[in-house]
């Protein structure tokens, strides 16, 4: 049936075009990204698909995140190109997305196993992905979609603070410690960079593309944003992406002066009061965010047994947050 | 007095049932799910095990950081929430004396949960990553 939309699709747009096997790359929660190969002319295409089930429920618009995309490919991120895009819902049922498919693997432990069989791998990837974040962050945002969202007018800091601010009282439960990280971040913000970035806004395991030569591309563009860069440099560096290799900081793969390396070889600027203040944030929000998963099992909006357990790995991101702010806290 | 098994004991039945049997016969999304749930019983069992000391102990630091004293005649979990939600409004109204007097016993408080939700969690010290 995909098979058939994506023919349908290729062939009012480009002309006779024959779609082989549709196979399913990875299941998210929302999306179904599906591979396959278009024959055009005698020459075969090798393409992906990313598919929303409905209009309904898509976080973004297909249109903002392909134009975050090309942004960043323009910019020299490495990235899938996007062939084409489609907000009718008469071929697949939903907005999609046609790009170019690149080889790899995503699934961290998988990633984490190449890194361990390959030597030197986990510093240049960590490099590399120092340098494909400057790369973005130094993209023209004036050509960003006019619809990407950005921060309120009081800036990127206050408008993070403030958000988090109305979900720690929606809380079940109130927890003290996300409290006083709360209130770390309060009193240790930030300067606001001098410019807004493009913000890729979920750099981490199972969004990067990774093959024995390293960074091959950057997935998953739907939480991109304006605001500051090293709310991504520090993302990758949060614990939950290191599957136990826990002192690579970054993605259990590499070292943080790797990862600063990168960056500063390609013109990023880094700011170590910046880089711990997003990394609190990063732990604080997705903190929250289980807590917030397990709501939604018991109100039975989202009822799964994966969902439920969330709740219990809340103290987990806790842990993670009194070490982070114990400088000033521990004596 | 319930008959045997314990509490405790079904639990293991139902973790064993998971581990064992469900999950290699499944895969993928199924078989994830079937790792979580089993997960969960061993998390239950744990809780069973040391519960309600914890919840005891949490009330009492909580109440020491607050400057009061725990009510021994009262039930644990309940006054441990209720203590959660005062230091958690003092912090927020910004009692900046009290974060640090509370951190180490916000400490204690996630190490003993951890010892129930995840134990050796803790273990790793965060050594270098704080500055």
């Amino acid at each position: 049936m995909v098979r058939a939309g994506l023919q349908r699709f290729l062939s009012d747009r480009w002309g006779e075009v024959e779609v082989g096997e549709v196979r399913p790359a990875s299941a998210g929660a929302r999306r179904l990204n599906v591979l396959f190969d278009a024959v055009r002319d005698g020459e075969t295409l090798e393409l992906a698909a990313t598919v929303m089930p409905t209009s309904a429920i898509q976080i973004v618009s297909i249109d903002i995140e392909a134009s975050s995309l090309r942004l960043a490919e323009e910019a020299g991120v490495p990235v899938p190109h996007v062939h084409a895009v489609c907000t009718d819902n008469c071929y697949l049922g939903g907005p999609f997305f046609v790009s170019s498919r690149v080889p790899g693997i995503s699934v961290g432990r998988q990633v984490l196993r190449l890194v361990g069989a390959t030597p030197g791998l986990g510093a240049r990837l960590g490099r590399q992905c120092g340098e494909a974040l400057a790369r973005l962050h130094a993209a023209p945002t004036e050509a960003a979609h006019p619809d990407l969202k950005r921060p309120e007018e009081t800036g990127t800091v206050a408008s993070s603070l403030a958000r988090i601010y109305g979900e720690l009282e929606s809380l079940l439960q109130p927890s003290p410690t996300f409290t006083l990280a709360y209130k770390w971040l309060e009193r240790h913000r930030p300067t606001d960079p001098p410019r807004l970035t493009l913000v890729h806004g979920d750099f981490r395991h199972g969004n990067l593309l990774v093959t024995v030569s390293g960074l091959e591309a950057v997935l998953d563009w739907e939480g991109a944003h304006l605001g500051d860069g090293l709310e991504d440099l520090a993302w990758i560096c949060q614990r939950m992406w290191r599957f136990r290799s826990d002192e690579l900081e970054v993605g259990g793969f590499a070292n943080r002066s790797d990862l600063r390396e990168g960056y500063e070889v390609g013109g990023g600027v880094w700011k170590d009061d910046a880089f711990l203040w997003w990394k609190v944030y990063g732990s604080l929000r997705w903190g929250i965010g289980l807590a917030k998963q397990s709501m939604q099992h018991l109100d039975r909006s989202f009822r799964s047994v994966i969902m439920a357990g969330s709740g219990r790995r809340v103290a987990e991101m806790e842990y993670d947050l009194l070490m982070l702010v114990r400088a000033g806290n521990a004596g | 007095m319930q008959d045997r098994p314990t509490a405790w004991e079904l639990l293991d039945a139902v973790a064993e049932l998971l581990e064992e049997t469900i999950m290699p016969a499944t895969e993928g999304g199924v078989r994830h799910q079937a790792r979580v749930a089993a997960n969960l019983c061993r998390i239950v069992q744990r809780e069973l095990e040391t519960g309600v000391q914890a919840d005891r102990r949490e009330a009492e630091l909580l109440a020491a950081v607050l400057g009061g004293d725990a009510g021994a005649d009262r039930e644990p979990l309940g006054e441990a929430h209720e203590l959660s939600q005062e230091l958690h409004r003092r912090l927020l109204d910004g009692d900046e004396s009290l974060e640090a007097e509370a951190w180490p016993a916000l400490l204690e408080i996630v190490r003993a949960k951890l010892a129930i939700a995840k134990p050796g969690y803790d273990t790793y010290d965060y050594s270098g990553e704080d500055r």
